[in-house]
């Protein structure tokens, strides 16, 4: 990997390189690169609270009709 | 027969429901129905056919109990037949065919410089606090669907369900590396509808 990289670059690496998997090499190339752009500061921000916010958004409770619908569905079928 | 106790553990029970023991069924379904319908409704982004995986799960892994070898744990087993079931819902159920979330996807100029500013960059984190909660969880449902089924599949279980991508890699049959590919591609463009949902450009 060559030393100095882009903000594409960066972001092609972003999920191995929080996930711990990247080489070395890779890894202090992204940190020197984010440490002094702004823009992937602030894209890194956002590209971690993605999956938090989606999955705050989405955390569907299964109604009680429904817990007691499966009960009987299941027991008719045993 | 004993009663199953609350601090047994799934293979446990699992190898006793597989037994014919059906208090230690009814106690897997009690654990599990609330996970299975939340990831159902996930992975389906209808209500009613989210109802359907449900019941369909349970009965496949109740009939496929004596099966269950314990190779993996019983979550993850639970969890392929589930989103298996979803799958096949969705191809079921004729569907408009929407655009896909490509066009979220992060823009570089010729030198890969981010194309826009940091507080535009920034925006989609600030989704939650600027979009009101019910139009919200409507505008991330339909994202999820927009997804491609590969993408949206390793995104829900990884990020969503929070399993560990050694898990996801298990349950879908694929490696570790192309669950991380799979699930950073769905990021990059749910966090760029996120960003296009706030009125900002990704």
């Amino acid at each position: 990997m060559k030393a100095r990289i882009a903000c594409v670059d960066g972001v092609e690496m972003l999920m191995d390189y929080l996930e711990g998997t990247l080489p070395p090499p890779d890894r202090e190339a992204i940190e020197a690169h984010v440490s002094g752009c702004p823009r992937c500061v602030a894209f890194i921000e956002s590209y971690r609270q993605t999956p938090h916010i989606l999955r705050a958004a989405t955390a569907a409770a299964l109604p009680e009709d429904l817990a007691r619908s499966l009960r009987r569905f299941l027991a008719s079928r045993r | 027969m004993t009663a199953p106790a609350a601090d047994e553990d799934d293979e446990a029970l699992a190898a006793r429901a597989a037994a014919g023991e059906e208090p230690a069924f009814e106690e897997l379904v009690s654990r599990y129905q609330g996970r299975v319908y939340r990831l159902a409704c996930r992975l389906t982004a209808d209500e009613g056919d989210a109802k359907d995986v449900l019941q369909e799960t349970f009965l496949a892994a109740y009939r496929g109990l004596p099966a269950f070898r314990g190779d993996s744990r019983f979550s993850t087993w639970l969890y392929r037949i589930a989103t298996n079931a979803a799958l096949m819902q969705r191809r079921a159920r004729a569907r408009r065919p929407t655009e896909s979330l490509e066009v979220f996807l992060p823009r570089f100029d010729a030198d890969g410089v981010h194309a826009a500013e940091p507080p535009e960059l920034r925006a989609a984190s600030r989704a939650d606090e600027l979009l009101d909660r019910k139009l919200l969880a409507e505008k991330a449902r339909a994202g999820l669907d927009r997804l491609p089924d590969i993408y949206r599949e390793a995104f829900v279980l990884r990020d969503l369900e929070e399993m560990t991508t050694r898990e996801v890699a298990e349950l879908l049959g694929i490696d570790a590396a192309a669950v991380r590919q799979r699930v950073h591609r769905a990021r990059l463009m749910l966090r760029g509808y996120l960003s296009d949902l706030v009125g900002v450009k990704p």
